[in-house]
């Protein structure tokens, strides 16, 4: 959802072609997110055929090609940003579906596992802190405010990891698993 | 190892990996308070290189402070020994470790302990007077450094919290110590200010300065400390070495959501 979004978003400033969208996405992202310039086209052809850009200039080379936002398109990006983001939460790594399995398998005893996430929890952040003085470094406030974010959700996994080491698995509340 | 070659194992400091050298020794240290049921420290074995920023962290009452306090040379174990710089504590009567305390050690506060009655300028250099030495000089420096010699004439009461912990820093580095300890140096300060603090803490270790620091804030830690050093229930349960590589940004951050193919 996010590309067609940013797409729209760098349109909204100016008609550009498909690489400098796809330059200027990944600039703006500094480097977390890169997409390839098939998935741009992919998406502008999309947006096209929704009604919410426009491309201006000749047919035939998509190279050539810029688009431009519609007025359609102008409303759905305000919308868009006018929306906060809702619905449930994302638990995209591995660690939940490994601790729900650790319970079963190793009957209770998390010791390891948690000790072993803890440590790659904090070396995140550091990296993240690293990355983050290299953003302002650079001038980049936003992307600087991004890694801030990264970092307090990290903290949280962290002190989630502590207040797992320090419960007390007894046999009296050991893991139920359905 | 009788006690005599334990002492001379570690003067000098013997060049360790990457041409670090030991300060700090704890060899099985436990620590049972008068009255303490369980004990506050619980078997703590740990070597600190010259150098070094190693942060503790652990929860409240797991015996981050009176880890640091042994190695202040504050308080003794009640077994095993703790040696700094080659010296093993254990050895020491009270005025050598009163001598030993004030010039290898300096300590910072998550209260300060500025004396009120005092200026800044003045508190800065209470340790010096205690040597005998004239360290005005030296003292207007550290101001100067640490970005307070504006206010070396002003009392504490009439310092933020974050001047007041400047003062307290600069206290604690007037005897140009072998280590400096903090215990919890930014708990009583605001978000941005601990952040300021911990920045000139991260400074003073990048100029060579060797730093055990005690922290609830694991970003702040991290930031500054590439050790990381767990502490529960008076035990050590956990030792992290950090890395510090250049990594590429996707290398630690993937923005991404998930792509609705419409
Ligand atoms: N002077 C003291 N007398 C008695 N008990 C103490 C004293 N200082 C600390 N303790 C106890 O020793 C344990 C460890 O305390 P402390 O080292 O202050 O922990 P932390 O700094 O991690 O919060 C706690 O249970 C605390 O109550
Ligand atoms: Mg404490």
């Amino acid at each position: 959802m996010s590309l067609k979004f940013g797409v729209l978003g760098l349109l909204k400033g100016e008609p550009l072609h498909g690489y400098e969208v796809k330059n200027r996405f990944e600039a703006m992202l500094g480097g977390t997110w890169e997409v390839n310039i098939g998935q741009i086209y992919t998406t502008l052809q999309r947006l096209e055929r929704d009604g919410l850009v426009r491309p201006i200039g000749r047919r035939g080379d998509r190279g050539k090609l810029q688009y431009e936002l519609s007025p359609e398109g102008h409303k759905a990006l305000d919308q868009w940003l006018a929306q906060p983001d809702s619905g449930p939460q994302q638990l995209h790594e591995d660690i939940y579906v490994k601790l729900l399995l650790a319970t079963r398998i190793a009957n209770g005893d998390l010791k390891g596992l948690l000790a072993r996430q803890k440590r790659a929890y904090l070396q995140r952040l550091r990296d993240l802190n690293r990355l983050e003085e290299r953003a302002r470094r650079d001038g980049r406030v936003d992307l600087a405010r991004l890694v801030r974010g990264a970092l307090l959700h990290t903290e949280a996994d962290l002190k989630w990891m502590d207040e797992l080491s320090s419960e007390r698995f007894g046999a009296e509340e050991g893991a139920r698993t359905e | 190892m009788d006690g005599r070659t334990f002492f001379r194992a570690f003067r000098g400091g013997g060049g360790g990996k990457n041409g670090m050298s030991e300060l700090v020794r704890l060899t099985e240290v436990t620590k049972v308070y008068q009255g303490g049921i369980t004990g506050a420290l619980n078997g703590v074995s740990l070597i600190v290189e010259k150098g070094e920023f190693t942060a503790i962290m652990g929860p409240s009452g797991s015996g981050k402070s009176t880890l640091l306090n042994l190695v202040a040379g504050l308080d003794r174990p009640t077994s095993g020994s703790v040696a700094v710089g080659g010296t093993d504590l254990g050895k020491l009567g009270e005025s050598g470790l009163a001598r030993f305390r004030r010039d290898n050690i300096g300590f910072v506060f998550q209260f300060f302990y500025l004396l009120p009655n005092l200026t800044s300028l003045e508190n800065v250099l209470i340790p010096a007077q205690l040597k005998g030495s004239d360290a005005t000089a030296r003292a207007r420096e550290l101001l100067g450094q640490l970005g307070i010699q504006d206010i070396a004439d002003r009392f504490p009461a009439r310092l933020s919290g974050g001047q007041q912990q400047r003062v307290a820093i600069a206290r604690a580095l007037i005897n140009s110590p072998t280590l400096l300890l903090a215990d919890e140096p930014t708990g009583a300060l605001d978000t941005h200010t601990g952040d300021q603090v911990m920045e000139l803490l991260g400074q003073l270790n990048r100029d060579g300065q060797t730093i055990l620091l005690v922290t609830h804030d694991a970003k702040l830690a991290t930031r500054h400390a590439a050790r990381v050093i767990s502490v529960m229930d008076g035990k050590i349960v956990d030792d992290a070495r950090l890395e510090s590589p250049e990594r590429a940004a996707s290398e630690v951050i993937r923005v991404r959501s998930e792509e609705a193919s419409r």
